[in-house]
């Protein structure tokens, strides 16, 4: 009685997402595959970024964090939610007032020059097959883990029902999609903690504040302050503006939509640790204390919740998975169109439409592909931050800001902080440990510190050389 | 000190809660209309985007 209920809640559910793929329709041109009109109103911006947020690695990996080391990844995750902010008060408004900008290369573009904004254009794709490599092994690993299917039927199975309703639907249906898959998230594991703290914690309140104070005195045991300086500088820089979320800025509907939606999304991102990591704490005294990390949520909603609760969570999870990859196939598509092709072609809307789309199966074939190479889902994300944060940021942020920024300063700021952040990522990754402290300090801080300083070689010699031009 | 704790801590999923029922709302808004709502809005949203750039424009 039980499986028949569970599946008709799995099966109604994928009922009224696969209605609501459908109501966003097909895009009709590239603007509306690429930037949804520039047209999206302050919830469905809000709601899209905070769906792209609270994907497996803020739900599953927070829970599994409280779990272990109490209230220390709250305070880290701070760092995640002063970025949000931080981008919506100062980059996010500023990218959205670009005008004719569809991409992040683009802003680069207009703001450096042509060769600028195809690098950033190549990176861009590049970073993106990546991140939805690690989505889509991510997403292949839940649906294993609900109908039993082998690893690569599973990853298949995701990519393509993503690739699908991405390639004609574009970023308007993804932005809608993420809507949904956000509400059904945030309803449903907020109740989850609720049920958790009226009906299994026994001793109340008490007991709470126990086993947090417990957990979090182990958590800063067993963290070095090396360690906790990486995981900040990580979770601060290394999700900042990922194509999926610059999207989103270019395409709201104005520039206050675009910075509130962040800031909201920021202020969000607190909430959620918060109950993330409330739910690890309380499930210390539910579930046996030798639990991995990564099985702590699923765990706890199986001893505390009926069935079809737990059926329930898993299909929301793999759909949340998905709506993460469904905002990463349209970036790099949209990039590669936008970055890459257009700007070596004068290209017609309704060509760059089927370039997109193609562009987005590709792409998706080659996630499905990197799926298998993925070592696990923390470690493939860290490995795609510790690339994207050196090589884009400081050209795209500082070009943003400074008046008249140098295209020479942008080539040396990408191409080095692609070029070291992969040498101390694949090539010397024993040079990133500090033999004192025995741990290892994240690639992207020598990877960032090069990029800062190519930046201003690259800034201070144009400036010597137009001198040089104006006095002769 | 403990109880300040867990009602912060209600308040947060109250806070998820209420911004998953948002967002619901407007998601089914935006779809009623068949994707007509953010085509209307466009026009005002331009509009408003216009100051917003001069806004951005004058403190540079």
């Amino acid at each position: 009685m039980h499986t028949v209920f569970s599946m008709a809640i799995v099966a109604a559910y994928v009922v009224v997402l696969t209605f609501v793929a459908v109501r966003a329709r097909a895009a009709r041109e590239f603007r509306e595959f690429s930037l949804a009109k520039r047209a999206l109103p302050l919830a469905l911006v809000f709601g899209s970024l905070a769906a792209t947020n609270v994907g497996p690695v803020f739900s599953i990996g927070f829970v599994g964090r409280g779990f272990k080391s109490g209230l220390l990844f709250l305070g880290i995750g701070l760092a995640y939610s002063a970025q949000n902010i931080l981008v919506g008060l100062l980059v996010a408004p500023r990218l959205r007032a670009l005008k004719n900008c569809h991409t992040l290369g683009d802003a680069i573009g207009q703001k450096y020059d042509r060769d600028c904004q195809v690098l950033a254009g190549l990176i861009s794709v590049g970073l993106c097959a990546g991140f939805a490599a690690v989505m889509a092994k991510a997403g292949g690993d839940v649906l294993r883990d609900i109908f039993g299917l082998p690893h690569w039927s599973s990853v298949v199975i995701v990519v393509g029902v993503t690739a699908l309703y991405t390639t004609f639907g574009g970023l308007r249906a993804s932005v809608i999609t993420d809507a949904f898959q956000f509400s059904t998230f945030a309803i449903l594991l907020p109740v989850t903690l609720l049920f958790v703290l009226l009906f299994h914690l026994t001793g109340g309140a008490a007991t709470f504040a126990k086993e947090a104070s417990a957990a979090t005195s182990y958590g800063f045991g067993t963290t070095s302050c090396i360690e906790i300086v990486g995981l900040v500088m990580a979770f601060l820089l290394g999700e900042t503006l990922i194509p999926p979320y610059a999207n989103r800025a270019l395409a709201s509907g104005t520039t206050r939509i675009s910075r509130n939606g962040f800031i909201l999304a920021g202020v969000f991102s607190l909430a959620w640790f918060m109950v993330m990591v409330a739910l690890g704490i309380s499930a210390r005294s539910i579930i046996p204390q030798g639990t991995g990390e990564d099985d702590v949520l699923l765990k706890l909603v199986k001893s505390v919740m009926p069935a079809e609760g737990y059926a329930l969570l898993l299909v929301v999870l793999a759909s949340i998975v998905m709506s993460s990859l469904d905002s990463l196939l349209n970036a790099g598509a949209v990039a590669f169109t936008q970055d890459i092709v257009k700007p070596f072609a004068n290209v017609p809307d309704n060509k760059a439409l089927i370039i997109g789309r193609s562009a987005t199966i590709i792409i998706a074939a080659i996630a499905a592909v990197g799926a298998v190479a993925v070592p696990s889902i923390i470690s493939g994300l860290l490995i795609c931050y510790s690339i994207w944060a050196p090589a884009i940021l400081p050209a795209l942020i500082i070009g943003l800001w400074i008046k008249r920024p140098r295209p020479l300063a942008g080539i040396l700021s990408m191409g080095i902080g692609t070029l070291v952040a992969i040498m101390f990522q694949f090539i010397f990754p024993s040079l990133t440990k500090v033999p004192a402290i025995i741990t290892e300090m994240p690639a992207i801080i020598p990877a960032l510190g090069a990029a800062l300083l190519a930046y201003v070689a690259g800034h201070w010699i144009s400036k010597i050389r137009e001198e040089r031009k104006r006095c002769q | 000190m403990s109880v300040i704790i867990l009602i912060l801590v209600v308040i947060a999923a109250l806070f998820v809660i209420v911004s998953g029922v948002w967002v619901a709302r407007a998601l089914i808004t935006a779809i009623s209309a068949n994707g007509s709502l953010p085509d209307i809005q466009n026009h005002t949203d331009e509009h408003n985007s216009q100051q917003d750039d001069s806004r951005i424009k004058n403190t540079e």
